[in-house]
């Protein structure tokens, strides 16, 4: 049933589709537009159903470059959910911590975790990079980023 | 305003010193961007928006632009050098212009590709100039339902010149419509798919999803390829020298290309990637020894790097004057636009002379800016493709993160970030074509607006969208590029049964 790439992707959209459609339905109404807000969610919803039908049962080949692009080794996998889960605990700490010694870390650690071996080149950009970032943002633009617990 | 009196305005600004000093920074950034394997002018643009927040439109602009043409010709420096195109409108010049970097004359690959660029981006200048402003005076009458079918023809087009499945492509276009209708509906007040969170009613930044879509997710990529060779401290790069017989040999390819560059440019859905391949084929075909095509043809490497360039100053045409971007780039353009306070459309000409005016004088700077900049400066700043692949990696997470930070200052827009960075990975892994749903996102919003605004003159009856022949021609032409293809396919299939 579920053979191809393509029908088991079609299968998540429909679901989603589905799931959009009937939120879509669940839309309170406004009496005194001519077009209300749910118009076009609802026709947003029918026509990825229509979609992702097409895709399911579409005769479609995958070729092989498309097959070696899905092919991604586990190991590899892994290296990215790593490197999401530094970016995550990043944005979990930067406000706290401040920006500066974040970015710090973060740049070294990822650079190195990724196969950088230069450390001493890593440490140099790793303070410089934030410092720069820091006074164009806050400095010339003054965007406001986080202090934390820095003084400045 | 007649056009001379126009560009006089425009040079006033691309010629103050902030004009030159923001062009110069927008083609530098943009080559140095461009030139990066794997990050493309949708990153290069998306990155440097946070840098224009509260700087004056004109000058921002002027610099925005500078990045996108800029990242296209200096995509082509990694084509040659590496055989990995810094952006997917340069793969083609990698066919010729690798080889003649592997016979030792990189140098002069590199500055064929720089004069080709040039010459390409400075021919469809001009017509940008005469074309813009014509096809403004046009717009300036058209109503919601005429905009409602371009930007549909903009959407289908897109989805059916996509790489790949056509399928698809029509399903990123869709999502990107659905990810507009998340938040407070800007007609009704109706909050649509918020969940009760506050920070979902706003909906979602443009800039969350030009970096998640593309910066992040072609940092996903970068990271599985980070063992890839960037470029060798001793790899030579020969004498730059261009003889007159290559000029020669170049000026039939260049002429002929920076016309169809141009015009694919202007047209809904191509922009350089095809126009660079669709030139790469015209040349080859109409070449009397097609056979070098391929083996390091100077021909072969001018015809797609003037059809690119040109192809980028296409691209300004629809979005200066209907305010409606024909491809993802330009879509992330008109975010750009819109930070500032920018409407880009048949008014910007009247009403901001400045900006419409300023923005296409820059570009004759630009280009003689990167004409310079490219042929004695290259070898110094093609050391920029030596920068080891993990520390850049990191280095674009963070511009990422700060970029969405500046907008909001809200952590929770820092999350979705990663949720949309994880989308866009996703769809490249599994072959749905991301330009079309950023295109969606940006273009979704204004085609509610355009719809309701059609149906309430109309007083809900939907034949407002045939009545007249603008929205009708424009909404069959939108259908035929969705089924032509196709039809297109079925019938080379049936051929091939039968044979």
């Amino acid at each position: 049933m579920l053979s191809t790439i393509n029908q088991r992707i079609g299968l998540i959209l429909f679901i989603i589709a589905a799931i959009y459609l009937y939120l879509s339905f669940q839309l309170p109404n406004y009496p005194y537009a001519p077009i209300d807000a749910d118009v076009i969610p609802k026709g947003l919803g029918v026509l990825m159903l229509i979609l992702s039908a097409a895709l399911f049962f579409s005769k479609v080949i995958e070729t092989e470059a498309e097959k070696a692009k899905r092919n991604i080794p586990k190991k590899e996998l892994l290296v990215l959910l790593a490197v999401f889960a530094m970016i995550f605990l990043y944005i979990l700490l930067f406000e706290a911590i401040g920006f500066i010694i974040m970015t710090a870390v973060f740049i070294f650690f990822s650079s190195w975790f990724l196969g950088y071996t230069k450390w001493k080149t890593n440490i140099i950009v790793s303070i410089l990079f934030p410092l720069g970032m820091y006074a164009i943002f806050v400095f010339a633009l003054g965007i406001s980023l986080p202090k934390g617990i820095l003084p400045i | 305003m007649s056009a001379f009196d126009g560009m006089i305005t425009g040079f006033q600004v691309a010629l103050s010193w902030e004009g030159i000093l923001f062009v110069l920074i927008g083609v530098i950034v943009g080559t140095l961007i461009g030139m990066m394997p794997g990050l493309g002018p949708i990153s290069a643009i998306a990155i440097m928006i946070p840098i224009t927040y509260g700087m004056d439109p004109a000058p921002a602009l002027v610099m925005m632009a500078g990045v996108y043409y800029g990242a296209v010709f200096g995509g082509s420096t990694s084509s040659i050098l590496l055989n990995a195109p810094g952006i997917s409108g340069t793969v083609a010049t990698a066919f010729d212009g690798y080889p003649m970097a592997q016979q030792g004359k990189a140098g002069k690959a590199l500055a064929i590709a720089a004069i080709a660029s040039f010459f390409g981006g400075t021919v469809s200048v001009i017509m940008l100039m005469l074309l813009a402003p014509a096809l403004s005076s046009v717009a300036i009458s058209f109503g919601p339902p005429a905009y409602f079918a371009l930007m549909l023809m903009g959407l289908t087009a897109i989805s059916s010149l996509s790489e790949g499945s056509t399928i698809k492509a029509m399903i990123s276009a869709v999502a990107g419509v659905m990810v507009v209708t998340i938040g407070i509906d800007p007609q009704t007040g109706t909050q649509r798919f918020t969940f009760g969170n506050i920070n979902l009613l706003d909906g979602f930044d443009f800039l969350i999803i030009a970096l998640g879509l593309f910066a992040l997710a072609e940092v996903c990529m970068l990271v599985l390829n980070r063992k890839n060779r960037s470029l060798s401290d001793d790899q030579k790069l020969g004498s730059l020298k261009v003889t007159r017989a290559d000029l020669k040999e170049m000026s039939g390819p260049m002429t002929r290309q920076s016309f169809v560059g141009f015009i694919l440019g202007v047209l809904p859905g191509a922009g350089a990637t095809i126009a660079s391949f669709i030139s790469y084929i015209f040349e080859k075909r109409i070449s009397k020894n097609p056979e070098e095509f391929g083996k390091g043809s100077i021909k072969g490497l001018a015809a797609p790097e003037s059809s690119n360039n040109a192809a980028t100053s296409g691209a300004f045409v629809p979005l200066l004057s209907l305010g409606i971007p024909g491809s993802g780039t330009t879509a992330v353009m008109l975010g750009a636009f819109l930070v500032l306070g920018v409407q880009p459309g048949p008014l910007l000409m009247s009403d901001r002379p400045e900006i419409f005016w300023g923005i296409i004088a820059s570009m004759y700077l630009g280009n003689i800016f990167l004409l310079v900049l490219n042929l004695p400066l290259i070898p110094y700043l093609a050391k920029i493709l030596s920068i080891p692949r993990p520390l850049l990696i990191s280095l674009v997470i963070m511009f990422s993160l700060i970029g969405v930070y500046s907008i909001s200052f809200n952590v929770f827009d820092l999350y979705m970030l990663l949720v949309f960075g994880a989308l866009g990975f996703a769809m490249r892994v599994f072959s749905f074509p991301a330009p079309p749903f950023i295109l969606a996102f940006i273009l979704g919003g204004m085609m509610e607006q355009a719809f309701r605004q059609s149906m309430t003159i109309s007083n809900g009856n939907l034949a407002i969208f045939v009545n007249s022949p603008l929205p009708l021609s424009l909404i069959l032409i939108a259908f035929l590029s969705l089924v032509i293809p196709g039809l297109l396919k079925w019938r080379s299939r049936r051929k091939l049964a039968k044979m």
